[in-house]
């Protein structure tokens, strides 16, 4: 309970910290609180002054950093600059659909790593074993947006192609844990009398590979999101990937930061969740 | 010398060749490239185009050894500066302990769980998107230098800290040397060994990231190659399936990455 408490503040004060440097950054960065009509002739000085307050340009940065605070408090996470609509409302429509899609492709990475793995382990055959490296060669040498366009051109959904870029690595890892398990003695006395593989896989096997398969499952999710940028881009998947994306290349500074800042929480609560689950575990 | 260690070599010699193609992209093709050959868009491989045209009618070749150059000479700048801010950082974390050790391991920690590519894009976007070819390369290859550091850092920290109570380290604070002489004169020679391998680790990472960024418009500016905005041209499918030969940037990026990914030798293996 204690543990998870610190975890908690730990949490909180991470995000905290995440929100200062992108507060840090839209603040700062060139041409922030520019508008195009300030450059209206016909406005008179007043006018020009009324638009700069309106963009905050005045207030120092803790100041800034403290409106957006109490407004993210009351879901008011401001406006797109580039498509004039409130920031909560595009996470609304968006959010889901990645989440649906990252929480899947995880799934779909976790259930072939563990299977390709288990398999070529308990069989100690060398054709799954191949397989399993050879894809995962393979895979991890190819750049996401390339995995994006190979599951447009065979209209695979935007999940299993997540999952494809996430599988590599969660599998060269998964692989050599349960190698690690299956090579110590207790295994393989355990083997040498007799015992089931399935008996074996659950009782000693899954005992000792747990706390860092759970640490791992953290990880997986934040590559999942990762992942979920040039996939949603090129396959257009219309999630908040593509709008990050999309954001980027119209320089929508606060809706970046506030798409950065929503991934940024709940990867660090994935991973503080994983971290407990390892302890636990362990 | 065994099976593996003949790879090795022959992974090492492929990245050599690789390496110095690119390096001599001006002896190894006439055309520079932007050189437009309006005439012959999406052409065949010919004795004139070695690798065919694209579809504005540059020469294939010529772009894929200067793309090759900015790609792997770049890559290894970047990773050499993470590798850098690794080193120090994860250095003063392992040596030092206590509060300085907690602060940057929360930041190493913080930096881990946030998507690169997320994080990327929005530092990308910090800067204008209309910028020169060379400075989107600079720009693109300082970003990733300046943000991969975070794994390496964890790794670099757990070897220092390795080191924090050995007996030489006492000696040299016995005999009053300052902190920065032992991070530089006895500490950092000892984490060689790991800083080589992150170095090397962290090449194929940023490759593969470039080539994403890029094809995703916000890495490396037209006209200038690199391998990413090269395969952007893979986007058009009946161009791909009517010129298979579009595929040879791919082609390339893909030994490359594979071979940096069998020169390294496995865990327990030797060196």
């Amino acid at each position: 309970m204690f543990r998870a408490g610190q975890r908690l503040l730990m949490l909180a004060l991470l995000s905290l910290l995440g929100g200062l440097l992108g507060a840090t950054l839209v603040r700062f960065a060139p041409g922030y609180g520019m508008d195009e009509s300030e450059l209206d002739p016909r406005l008179s000085q007043a006018s020009r002054d009324a638009i700069r307050s309106q963009h905050e340009l005045h207030s120092g940065l803790l100041a800034y950093y403290g409106n957006y605070l109490v407004r993210a408090a009351h879901g008011d996470f401001g406006r797109s600059e580039w498509l004039n609509r409130p920031i909560a409302g595009l996470l609304e429509e968006r959010f889901p659909l990645t989440l649906r899609s990252v929480m899947l492709g995880v799934l779909t990475a976790w259930f072939a790593a563990i299977a390709l793995a288990l398999a070529g382990l308990a069989s100690r055959g060398w054709l799954l074993e191949l397989t399993g490296t050879l894809a995962s060669g393979f895979l991890i040498a190819l750049p996401a947006a390339v995995v994006a366009l190979a599951a447009m051109y065979l209209r695979a959904p935007v999940f299993v192609a997540i999952g494809a870029v996430t599988f590599p690595k969660v599998f060269r890892y998964l692989r050599n844990l349960l190698a690690h398990a299956y090579e110590q003695p207790y295994v393989l006395a355990a083997r040498a009398r007799g015992i089931g593989q399935a008996r074996l896989l659950f009782r000693h096997v899954l005992r000792l590979v747990a706390p860092p398969v759970a640490a791992l499952l953290g990880v997986s999710i934040s590559m999942a999101f990762g992942a979920a940028i040039p996939m949603e881009a090129l396959c257009d998947s219309p999630g908040i990937g593509q709008l990050a994306w999309l954001a980027a290349l119209n320089r929508d500074l606060p809706l970046i930061m506030n798409l950065t800042l929503v991934v940024t929480l709940i990867t660090v609560a994935a991973n503080s969740a994983a971290d407990l689950l390892h302890e636990e575990a362990q | 010398m065994n099976g593996k260690a003949l790879l090795r070599v022959a992974c090492g010699g492929v990245l050599c060749a690789v390496f110095a193609a690119g390096l001599f992209a001006g002896s190894l093709t006439h055309y520079p490239y932007a050189l437009q050959f309006r005439e012959v868009p999406n052409a065949a491989p010919s004795a004139l185009h070695p690798f065919g045209t694209d579809s504005l009618g540059r020469d294939l070749l010529a772009r894929l050894l200067y793309g090759t150059r900015v790609s792997l000479l770049l890559a290894p700048a970047a990773a050499l500066l993470s590798t850098l801010i690794a080193g120090v950082f994860g250095g003063i974390a392992g040596l030092a302990g206590g509060w300085s050790e907690k602060v940057i391991l929360s930041l190493a920690d913080l930096s881990m769980a946030l998507p690169l590519l997320f994080v990327l894009i929005a530092m990308r976007a910090l800067l204008p998107l209309d910028v020169s070819p060379l400075l989107s390369v600079a720009a693109t290859f300082l970003l990733l230098g300046a943000l991969g550091w975070p794994s390496s850092l964890r790794v670099t920290w757990a070897a220092a800290r390795n080191l924090r109570d050995s007996d030489f380290l006492l000696l040299a604070r016995a005999g009053g040397c300052r902190p920065a002489r032992i991070l530089l004169r006895h500490v950092m020679p000892n984490l060689r060994a790991v800083l080589f391998a992150q170095f090397w680790i962290s090449i194929p990472l940023f490759i593969l990231t470039e080539a994403t960024l890029s094809m995703l418009g916000l890495g490396v500016m037209e006209p200038l190659p690199s391998w990413g905005n090269l395969l952007k041209g893979l986007e058009d499918f009946s161009a791909v399936r009517a010129n298979p030969w579009m595929l040879s940037p791919l082609v390339l990026l893909l030994v490359v990455v594979v071979c940096f990914q069998f020169i390294l030798p496995a865990q327990g293996e030797p060196a």
